[in-house]
């Protein structure tokens, strides 16, 4: 394996290594000059070669050329672009700070010269979220959320309100690798959905990769939904805050040393039962109903070789139902990261994350009866990764990761009568690492392409138990028959998995391309869910001697096109093709919870995702936003279940349509808008009933899964947004303001979450018919108006 | 998720109380997909002195709120693995009703026997199996005061003391009459794994943990919708404890997470719709098949007036 990769280095880098000789290196970091924050993704342009690099997560770019006089443009969406000539004659730092344009030149934005597109990304199947955006989609509840924007791009999905996290091409809810601050968070959802954990205060840049992901990812089949955090205003003191009908948040920022060392702290905290108290007798009596959150971020830039960073979230949902019985679950994340520049060219950054997802339940109000219950996964991640900026044409990325994990399905105490009885399940130990190489590599004017290898190893160990099961017919609960058990640090099994990452990009004219890719991506984590959403209690389960590892393949091909004399428009259509391996599915009366033969209630199968996603947006202007529709399908074939043919997911939505408009009426008014048509999910509705025992049993006589579709989903969202006053009393102000105005659902229609098919709430005398029913239920069934103030000082 | 459920329902009403002015919940009609109608066999029989009854039915239109329509003309007999043969004849004035009438003070079944069901029915022939478990004594019943709480009034429960026996696998159902009716709601299935909920949960050989010693208790409203005592004084609390096997463990587990669905937030836990298990297969493969259940299980009882 090492001797492979070497070789592989060797190959790749030789060649560029004899024509690097006599060149040159530009380089440095491109900021925000209001508050230094790094810019991800600007693009540095060299005219006199018509092409350039785009900066990196740390804001930080290098360019190699032979030495001669050049013109560099640093440019960034939103951002007056800035023009410096260089004698390159010796390597050169140049550090740029970008300015703002200002809210009245918005409307006329200069965009990047036409020449530079074969600058820009070759990456397809991403959306870049930038937190301007968030900040404008109409909200729930009043509050911006990074979900609310997401869902309303191609190819993201939710089976509707109340379901945790969301769905990516067919994928399901643990197929997204969800990152913060490269710390994965095993539960992105706050309130059952309603709200991200990520705070948009502290949030700089949000970027979903659909496809096409560079060997330097894996771990998820899906998506990797990539959020980074502000590093800190390192000019100013900055606050920023709001109070809104659910919820209150406060950011504050400022520099430790500035243009050095700076800090973020952003905090916000529910407060509906401090509100409800008074009037609900529950809540008096230490009753809560609540989530807050804690993101923390700070970074010290040593010299210019070397900076420093650490960030950290912390977040809780608290259901209480008194002082000692209820149920909480959150996430807590701490991200230690080293950028090291080895020299101009060669760019290293190494991470360290802890990261940690669990939740508790605790019933009982006395010590003689009482159950607790607590479940988790943690894990510790190191993650070198370098970069070497070869030349103008060719961008090498290589690295590692490890992860160890460690699970505890169930550690649970039950008193019963005064007698403690033990229920836990024992922890699991897991390692997954991994080794990746990558090239983006510009060949000519027309032709780029960018080619990976990523290696990945899981391996569990013990202490553990492997249970053997019987065999049944497939579909049928199975029972341990044998047990073995394995010693502390003993091997119990091991994976391994070649995943190649290869795209290209055409540039067929200056305004249009075509990208196509293959991915191999391998998921060594399930997400154990059998409810009709995904919820904080699912379980997260390692890859096992009998839950083999998840395999997807995913092949996309697109068209990308820009429009406009200003190049304002942007339209795009791409279709995807996934097969996957290994797919869990559940037995007919599977028990999830605190099952020790848990495995013994689990299928595996195969499955299938295609669709083809098309997008229009207008960029700039009074009138900005965009068209998404969707049209897919994705299935799974399970032996066991539908009498073993192709049944659609739970999430399968053949059409998703969504509209996002935002309007600025005049200098204090903006209205923003949101439309989201989807198809019904899939569902299993009975045919039949019987009796047994005087119990109203609903049955399928058909065996089918999946055999019906809920009502088709709409919605209609709009905010009205008010800018305080910029002048006061003749004087500008130093504060800034605004109001948010809200209608969730405007239309009030009540969206199905779901169907539930049960006899009714009433006692039946033996011997007496008993009455069926059918129960459509809304989560959200009515219009939500809400209101928000948020401040800046 | 069922066992857990009894522990959920109040808290589910405290998620409620966030959702109440949003969420919302509709009686439909949807369209079901067509079927066959398949038979129905609903075997439960016991030690219990007197006649035995086996049900044999058809699976109706899932609307259709009639009684289900009785099987006649089947041939039903139970045999143990010693050769003794138990005849179930039709009650001729309920189609459908097999009866088997002990001479004497005869009863159905002892402990630790194996009991095979065996029935014709038109053409087709089915059979099932049971093995009939041990059952533990009622040491007794007791009634509590609870004052009032968040999600019940001044309450008096009902509770039923018994241990479970020493090793573990037992497996149990409690039924429960409240002045002489049958509590059998699908919230009111009260189902036991040794002392416990569920199978590794090693609750072996202890009291029955408390969400099982209370569930014999009916939580009901008036006509207003406001909740009450499940009893009052003079009322009268009549428990039984059945023996039954592990796959009628699992198939009773089935159906409470099938049929016990309190809506609201707690959809968001539920699982989606799927068929329970049967233990009653046909004995040509390919046949027609069934559904329903074969048990053979042992009873212990206890009743109590509540007096003050």
């Amino acid at each position: 394996m090492k001797q492979l990769i070497i070789v592989l280095l060797l190959l790749i880098l030789a060649p560029q290594f004899l024509q690097a000789q006599n060149k040159l290196t530009i380089n440095g970091y491109v900021k925000d000059a209001s508050n230094g924050e790094a810019l991800i993704g600007a693009t540095v342009y060299v005219k006199e070669i018509s092409n350039g690099v785009i900066t990196n997560v740390y804001g930080f770019y290098s360019i190699t050329l032979e030495p001669g006089s050049y013109t560099v443009n640093y440019s960034y969406v939103g951002y007056t672009t800035v023009s410096q000539n260089v004698d390159l004659s010796r390597n050169t730092e140049i550090n740029i700070d970008l300015v703002m344009e200002s809210e009245e030149l918005e409307e006329i934005v200069i965009t990047a010269d036409l020449e530079q597109a074969n600058v820009e990304n070759m990456e397809m199947s991403t959306n870049k979220l930038d937190i301007r955006t968030i900040l404008k989609v109409p909200t729930f509840l009043g509050e911006a959320d990074v979900f609310r924007s997401l869902l309303l791009l191609p190819g993201v999905s939710t089976v509707g309100e109340g379901a945790s996290g969301f769905n990516v091409r067919g994928g399901s809810v643990g197929q997204n690798l969800v990152l913060l601050d490269e710390a994965p968070v095993y539960n992105s959802s706050h309130l059952f959905g309603f709200f991200s954990v990520f705070n948009p205060d502290a949030v700089k840049d949000t970027k979903l990769y659909k496809g096409a992901i560079p060997s330097r990812f894996g771990g998820r089949l899906a998506s990797l939904l990539d959020v980074r955090m502000k590093e800190g205003n390192s000019k100013n003191f900055e606050a920023n805050g709001g109070i809104g009908s659910l919820f209150s948040r406060l950011a504050i920022e400022a520099p430790i040393i500035k243009d050095k060392a700076s800090f973020i702290v952003a905090a916000r905290r529910s407060y509906i039962d401090v509100i409800a108290r008074p009037f609900v007798p529950l809540l008096k009596d230490g009753g809560a109903l609540n989530f807050y959150d804690l993101t923390l971020k700070t970074n010290y830039t040593i010299n210019r070789k070397n900076k420093l960073y650490a960030s950290g979230y912390f977040g809780r949902d608290v259901f209480l139902f008194d002082a000692n019985q209820g149920f909480s679950w959150g996430n807590t994340t701490g991200t230690l990261r080293w950028n090291h520049l080895f020299n101009e060219r060669l760019f290293s950054n190494l991470t360290f994350v802890y990261s940690n997802y669990d939740y508790k339940l605790q019933f009982g109000d006395d010590n003689l009866d009482r159950f607790n219950w607590d479940s988790s996964i943690s894990n510790f991640i190191l993650k070198p990764q370098f970069t070497y900026f070869i030349n103008s044409n060719n961008e090498l990325d290589f690295g590692g990761e490890a992860i160890y994990y460690t699970f505890e399905p169930a550690n649970a105490v039950g008193i019963s009568n005064g007698a403690a009885i033990d229920v836990s399940l024992d922890r699991k130990y897991n390692l997954e690492t991994a080794l990746y190489i990558g090239n983006r590599q510009t060949i000519n004017n027309v032709l780029s392409v960018e080619y990976g290898l990523r290696f990945s190893h899981f391996q569990s160990f013990g202490p553990g138990k492997v249970f053997q099961y019987n065999d049944t017919t497939a579909g049928i609960r199975r029972s341990p028959v044998g047990i073995t058990e394995f010693k502390s640090g003993e091997s119990i099994v091991d994976y391994n998995n070649w995943e190649p990452r290869a795209s290209f990009k055409i540039q067929s004219t200056p305004t249009s391309a075509i990208k196509g890719s293959y991915n191999r991506m391998a998921q060594y984590l399930h997400l154990i869910s059998n409810t009709t959403a995904s919820n904080p209690l699912d379980v997260w389960a390692p890859s096992s001697r009998m839950i083999e590892p998840e395999i997807g393949h995913q092949f996309t091909l697109g068209y990308f096109k820009d429009l406009g004399a200003q190049r304002d428009y942007e339209i795009s259509v791409e279709g995807y093709y996934r097969a996957t391996e290994n797919q869990i599915d559940y037995i007919d009366g599977a028990d999830l919870l605190i099952n020790e033969y848990i495995e013994g209630d689990l299928l595996s199968g195969i499955g299938r995702a295609y669709g083809l996603e098309t997008y229009f947006q207008k960029k700039t202007g009074r009138l900005s936003g965009w068209v998404s529709y969707t049209l897919g399908r994705t299935e799974l074939k399970v032996n066991g279940i539908n009498r073993g043919e192709w049944y659609p997911t739970r999430f399968d939505q053949t059409h998703n349509f969504k509209v996002a408009a935002f309007y600025d009426i005049n200098e204090r008014w903006s209205v923003s808008s949101d439309f989201v048509f989807v198809s019904g999910t899939p569902t299993t509705f009975p045919t039949s009933r019987f009796v047994i025992q005087d119990i109203l049993i609903p049955y399928n006589v058909n065996e089918s899964r999946s055999n019906v579709r809920l009502p088709s989903y709409n919605r209609l969202d709009i905010s009205l947004r008010l800018e305080g006053k910029k002048v006061r009393r003749g004087k500008e102000r130093k504060n800034s303001d605004y109001w948010v105005f809200s209608l969730y659902n405007v239309y009030g229609r009540k969206n199905p979450f779901s169907i539930y098919f049960s006899q009714r709430d009433e006692r039946v005398p033996q011997g007496t018919p008993i009455n069926s029913q059918a129960i459509q239920l809304s989560i959200v069934g009515t219009v939500v108006p809400s209101i928000s103030y948020n401040f800046k000082f | 998720m069922n066992k857990m459920k009894r522990f959920y329902i109040p808290l589910f009403l405290t998620l409620a109380l966030a959702g109440l002015f949003i969420s919302c919940e509709d009686e439909i009609s949807p369209d079901l997909e067509q079927a066959n109608s398949i038979v129905v066999i609903d075997a439960w029989v016991t030690d219990k002195p007197g006649k035995q009854v086996i049900t044999i039915t058809e699976t109706q239109a899932y609307f259709d709120n009639t009684l289900p329509p009785g099987v006649s003309g089947a041939s039903v007999s139970v045999v143990d693995d010693l050769g003794s043969v138990y005849l179930f004849t039709e009650d001729p004035a309920k189609a459908g009703s097999y009866v088997w009438t002990p001479s004497g003070s005869e009863v159905m079944g002892s402990v630790g026997r194996t009991y095979t069901l065996n029935a014709q029915i038109g053409g087709e022939s089915y059979y099932a199996v049971s093995k009939m478990g041990r059952v533990p004594v009622i040491d007794s019943i007791t009634f509590t005061f609870e004052p009032e709480n968040a999600f019940q009034p001044d309450s008096y429960l009902a509770e039923f003391w018994a241990t479970d026996f020493k090793g573990p696998n037992d497996t149990y159902r409690i039924k429960a009459w409240k002045n002489g009716v049958l509590l059998n709601k699908p919230t009111e299935l009260n189902l036991a794994y040794d002392a416990g909920f569920s199978a590794g949960g090693n609750f072996d050989g202890v009291t029955f943990i408390t969400p099982i010693r209370q569930g014999i208790n009916p939580f009901e409203q008036d006509d207003n919708d406001e909740p009450l005592s499940p009893y009052f004084p003079g009322d009268s609390v009549y428990v039984e404890i059945h023996s039954i096997s592990l796959q009628a463990f699992n198939f009773l587990n089935e159906v409470a997470i099938q049929t016990n669905r309190p809506g609201g937030f707690s959809e968001l836990f539920a699982t989606p719709l799927s068929n329970v298990s049967t233990n009653i297969f046909n004995k040509t493969t390919g046949g027609q098949p069934a559904v329903g259940f074969f048990n053979v299980g042992a009873v212990s009882a206890l009743g109590k007036k509540f007096e003050q």
